[in-house]
C-alpha cells in the first residue's frame, strides 16, 4: 500500500458500522444440517461475528457499533455503543486472557440473543417483515446519531462522556439467511433511497439460501457489495477480508461487485418478468403489453378505450375475470 | 400592453410601508419611486430586516393598532423565547425546532391521487433587475443556485418527470435547456454562469407561450407546469398577456411564481388561474423554502373520494403508458457507439424495442420514442402514492396509554430512549402547554403511530416522513 492511502486511512472518520443479523431460527436450524456441503449452526456462526465485532472496535479507539436482531415478524435492538451499561451487571471475575471491554460486549450480544430467540415461537410466516423492519430502526438510529453529532459539534462545550465523534462514516452489513418476501418490496424500496440520502452504504452477506433480488439491489444502489459465502466455514476471512475495511480503503481492495443485477419488473397480472410494459399512470402498475385487461387491478382506474386500441387490446374474458380477484401484484402489496 | 398600463398591474395591497421604502432605497431598484402608493424596490413583509427591521417598523407606525393586512403574518418571534428554571434558552430552541418542522409534516394529508409524470419548464428570469443585491451575493447568483438545488431535488422526489429551462432576457424567451428526464443535462444547460448574465427586461408573454409550445404535444396523464423565478417589476410584452393566460388555462398548465422583488397583480393572476402557487421570497432562507415546497407532486384535483373509484370523470386523466425495462449492460462488455451521444461505451442500457445503446436511464429512446425505465425509477415514486400516515402526539402519559401496558422506554425508530425532561416543564407552563397542543406537538417527546401504536421520539417522526417513508413498526 503506498503512502497516500495509508494516510487517508489515517484522516478517515471513525466508522460507525450497524450489523442486521438476520435471527430466523427456521433458517438457521437448515442451515445447521448435515446435508449441506459446509453446515454453519448459529453458535458457530455467533463466535466468528464476535470475532469480527472486536476487530471492528479494535480498529479505532472511537469506532462505533449497533447490532440489531430481525426476528420473524420483529426487529429488536441487541447492542448499541452509546448504550449505558445495565446496572445489574455484575463485575464478572477478572479473566486474564481477554479483554474485558470485549468480553462485555460479547456477553452482552449472546445473552440479548438467547433472550430474544427463546421468546419468539412463532416460527412459520412473516419471514420477511423483520428485516425491513430492522433497516428502518438502522436508519433512524444513524440519522438520531448523525443529528446528535451535529449537535454537538454546533457547541462543543458540553461535550459528555459519551460524546460520538464530530463525523462519522456510517455503513450497514445485513447478515442473511432467508429468501425474499414479496410484500416488503415497497418498504426496502423505501428504505433503500432513505440509506442513499444518508449516504449509508448497505453490505449484505448472504449466508445461506438462495440469492435475494432485493438486498442485490439495495447493495447496487447504495454502492455497497453483496457476497455470497461460497464456503460457509470460512465466514470470519469473508467478513474480515470485504466488509471490515472503512470506505476509504475499499478502492485499494478488490471487493467483490456484481456485474448482473436484475432490474426488470414482473407484471402484476401474470408475475412474469417483462420487457415492454403498459405502466397504469395513476398508481404505476405494470401490466403486460400487449394489454388484456381495461382497468387497473390496482386502483380500479378505467383506462381510456382509445389508449387501449392502440395498445392492441386483446379481449380474454377469462383472464380479466380471474385478474380481478387475484390479490393485489408484487410492489403493491402493501 | 403599453409601457404605462404596466403599472396598473402592480397590485398596491403588495405594498411596503416607509420604512421598507427606506430600506431598499440604497438598493437602487426604484427608479420612479414614489413612498406609500408605488410599489417599486419595496418588500412584501418587514421580515427581511429581522428583529432589527420590525422593531424600526413600529416605531415609525407608532402604536397604531391593527395597520395593514399583510402585518398580521408577522410574528414576534422573540417574545416566544422563555428562560427555563436555570436560565437556559436550550428547551425554548428545541421548541422552535421542533415546531417548525412539525408544521412542515402537519400539511402532508393522506392518500391522494399525485401526478407522476410530470413535465416542467423552468423559467428563469434574466433581466437587469436580477443584478440587484438585496439577496446575498446577488438575485442572479443565489436564484442560479437555487434553481440548481431545486433540479437535484426535484429529479429526486420526480424520477420520472422532465425539465426544461427557458430564460428571459432582452424582451425575448430563450431556450436554455430542452426537455429532458437526466438531471445531468439540465443541470449542464445552466451550469455555464458567463451565458446567462443577465440583460434588458423580461417578456413574461414570449416565455410563457415558449413553454406552452414546448409542452404543447405532451399526452394528457401527464402534467404541464411552469416554474418562475422572477425578480423584475415589469413585463415587456408583445399583445394581450391575458390571452397568453386563457391559452395556458386552456392548455392545462400551472404556473407557480417565485417573485423576488415584489407582487405583481399581473403575477397573481396568472398562479391563480391556473391552479399554481404565488409566492414573493422575504429573505434568502424563505426564497428557498417557497422555490422547494413546489417539488412534491401535486395532488390531482379530481381525486377519488373513498373507495376506489371503477368509474367516473376522475379516471379521465388516467393513461396507460407503454414503458420499456432495459437489460443493463455491464463494465466489462465489449465497447459499442451509444445512441444518444455518439461515445464508445462499454456499460449502458440495451432498449428492448430497437435494441439501441443508451447511456442512462430514465429516458426516451432517441431511435424509437419508448419511454425507458427501469424498476427502482417506479418504485422511487411509491411513497407519494403510498405515504405513512401522520403521527399523532402524545399528550400525557397517563390518559393515552392502555392500562396494563408498559409505557415504551425508548423510540421505537432509533431505539435512544425517551427524554426526561420534557418541554413542559414549569419555567413555560400552561400556557405553553396548551400552545404547543395547538401546533401538535408532544410536552413529552412522543409520537405514535395510529396503525401500530408505537412512540417515536420527535427526531424520528421527522425522518420517518421526510425521508423513509416507512413506519420502522408497522412494517
Amino acid at each position: 500500500m503506498d503512502t497516500s492511502t495509508t494516510k487517508a486511512a489515517r484522516e478517515d472518520p471513525p466508522a460507525h458500522l450497524t450489523l442486521i443479523v438476520d435471527l430466523n431460527p427456521l433458517q438457521w436450524e437448515l442451515s445447521s444440517q448435515a446435508s449441506n456441503d459446509t453446515p454453519l449452526s448459529l453458535s458457530q456462526f455467533l463466535a466468528q461475528l464476535m470475532i469480527f465485532i472486536n476487530a471492528h472496535l479494535a480498529a479505532r479507539d472511537d469506532n462505533t457499533l449497533a447490532v440489531i436482531g430481525a426476528l420473524p415478524g420483529y426487529s429488536v435492538m441487541l447492542y448499541s455503543t452509546d448504550d449505558s451499561p445495565p446496572d445489574d451487571e455484575a463485575p464478572a471475575r477478572h479473566q486474564a486472557n481477554s479483554f474485558q471491554p470485549f468480553r462485555m460486549v460479547d456477553g452482552r450480544i449472546a445473552s440479548r440473543i438467547q433472550e430474544e430467540m427463546e421468546k419468539s415461537t412463532d416460527l412459520d410466516g412473516k419471514t420477511d417483515r423483520g428485516l425491513v423492519g430492522a433497516i428502518t430502526k438502522a436508519l433512524c438510529h444513524i440519522n438520531r446519531v448523525n443529528l446528535l453529532s451535529v449537535a454537538l459539534t454546533n457547541n462543543p462545550e458540553s461535550t459528555s462522556a459519551m460524546a460520538p465523534p464530530s463525523s462519522q462514516s456510517p455503513r450497514m452489513l445485513i447478515l442473511s439467511i432467508s429468501p425474499d418476501a414479496s410484500t416488503s418490496y415497497i418498504p426496502l424500496m423505501n428504505s433503500i433511497f432513505a440509506a442513499q440520502k444518508l449516504k449509508v452504504k448497505i453490505d449484505v452477506c448472504k449466508i445461506f439460501g438462495s440469492d435475494t433480488v432485493f438486498l442485490q439491489q439495495a447493495a447496487y444502489l447504495t454502492g455497497g457489495s453483496y457476497l455470497v459465502l461460497e464456503r460457509r466455514d470460512a465466514l470470519l476471512q469473508y467478513l474480515s477480508m470485504c466488509f471490515l475495511p472503512p470506505a476509504s480503503l475499499r478502492k485499494v481492495l478488490a471487493t467483490p461487485s456484481q456485474d448482473k443485477v436484475d432490474f426488470r419488473a414482473a407484471c402484476f397480472c401474470h408475475k412474469k418478468v417483462v420487457d415492454i410494459g403498459c405502466v397504469c399512470s395513476v398508481c404505476l402498475s405494470i401490466f403486460c403489453y400487449p394489454i388484456t385487461r381495461t382497468s387497473c387491478s390496482t386502483c380500479g382506474t378505467r383506462f381510456p378505450l382509445q389508449t387501449l386500441k392502440r395498445l392492441g387490446y386483446i379481449r380474454q374474458p377469462a383472464a380479466q375475470a380471474n385478474g380481478r380477484s387475484k390479490p393485489n401484484g408484487t410492489a403493491n402489496g402493501k | 400592453m403599453p409601457a404605462k398600463d404596466r403599472d396598473a398591474y402592480i397590485d398596491p395591497d403588495a405594498e411596503e410601508d416607509d420604512f421598507s421604502a427606506e430600506e431598499h432605497d440604497s438598493v437602487g431598484s426604484g427608479d420612479d419611486f414614489d413612498q406609500g402608493t408605488s410599489s417599486r424596490g419595496g418588500k412584501r413583509g418587514g421580515l427581511a430586516g429581522g428583529k432589527k427591521g420590525a422593531e424600526a417598523r413600529l416605531k415609525s407606525k407608532g402604536k397604531g393598532g391593527d395597520g395593514y393586512a399583510w402585518e398580521g403574518s408577522i410574528s414576534r418571534t422573540w417574545d416566544q423565547v422563555r428562560e427555563d428554571d436555570g436560565g437556559s434558552l436550550e428547551l425554548s430552541v428545541q421548541e422552535a425546532i421542533a415546531r417548525a418542522r412539525r408544521k412542515k409534516l402537519q400539511q402532508s394529508g393522506q392518500a391522494v391521487r399525485r401526478t407522476i409524470i410530470r413535465h416542467l419548464v423552468l423559467m428563469l428570469d434574466l433581466s437587469r433587475s436580477m443584478t440587484d443585491r438585496d439577496l446575498r451575493p446577488s438575485r442572479f447568483d443565489l436564484g442560479l443556485e437555487y434553481a440548481r438545488a431545486f433540479i437535484s431535488e426535484w429529479f429526486d422526489q420526480n424520477p420520472l418527470g422532465q425539465i426544461g429551462v427557458v430564460g428571459m432576457r432582452n424582451g425575448i424567451g430563450e431556450r436554455l435547456g430542452e426537455m429532458s428526464g437526466n438531471p445531468q443535462e439540465v443541470l449542464r444547460s445552466i451550469a455555464d454562469r458567463d451565458k446567462l448574465m443577465p440583460a434588458g427586461e423580461p417578456s413574461l408573454q414570449n416565455a410563457v407561450e415558449m413553454a406552452r409550445g414546448t409542452m404543447s404535444h405532451l399526452p394528457s396523464h401527464a402534467s404541464r407546469e411552469i416554474v418562475i423565478i422572477f425578480g423584475s417589476l415589469t413585463t415587456c410584452d408583445p399583445d394581450n398577456i391575458f390571452d397568453t393566460l386563457e391559452g395556458c388555462v386552456k392548455d392545462k398548465i400551472r404556473i407557480s411564481i417565485v417573485a423576488l422583488a415584489a407582487e405583481m397583480k399581473v403575477c397573481r393572476e396568472l398562479c391563480e388561474r391556473t391552479n399554481g402557487t404565488f409566492a414573493v421570497a422575504m429573505n434568502e432562507g424563505h426564497f428557498k423554502d417557497v422555490l422547494f415546497e413546489l417539488i412534491p407532486p401535486p395532488a390531482q384535483l379530481a381525486a377519488p373520494a373513498g373507495a376506489p373509484g371503477r368509474s367516473g370523470p376522475a379516471s379521465s386523466a388516467a393513461e396507460l403508458m407503454l414503458m420499456g425495462f432495459p437489460s443493463r449492460l455491464p463494465e466489462t462488455s465489449p465497447p459499442s457507439l451509444c445512441a444518444c451521444h455518439s461515445t464508445i461505451k462499454s456499460e449502458g442500457f440495451i432498449c428492448p424495442r430497437c435494441k439501441v445503446k443508451l447511456c442512462d436511464v430514465p429516458t426516451d429512446c432517441d431511435v424509437c420514442g419508448l419511454m425507458i425505465v427501469s424498476s427502482p425509477h417506479l418504485a422511487r415514486s411509491y411513497h407519494h402514492l403510498f405515504p405513512v400516515q401522520g403521527y399523532r402526539p402524545v399528550m400525557s402519559m397517563t390518559q393515552e396509554n392502555p392500562a396494563g401496558v408498559p409505557a415504551q422506554l425508548a423510540c421505537h425508530g432509533c431505539s435512544l430512549p425517551f427524554p426526561l425532561r420534557t418541554l413542559d416543564s414549569s419555567a413555560n407552563g400552561g400556557d405553553a402547554g396548551d400552545a404547543a397542543a395547538a401546533d401538535g406537538i408532544s410536552p413529552l417527546g412522543r409520537y405514535r403511530c395510529p396503525k401500530c401504536a408505537k412512540d417515536f421520539c420527535s427526531d424520528c417522526d421527522v425522518f420517518v416522513h421526510d425521508a423513509l417513508h416507512v413506519c420502522p413498526g408497522c412494517c
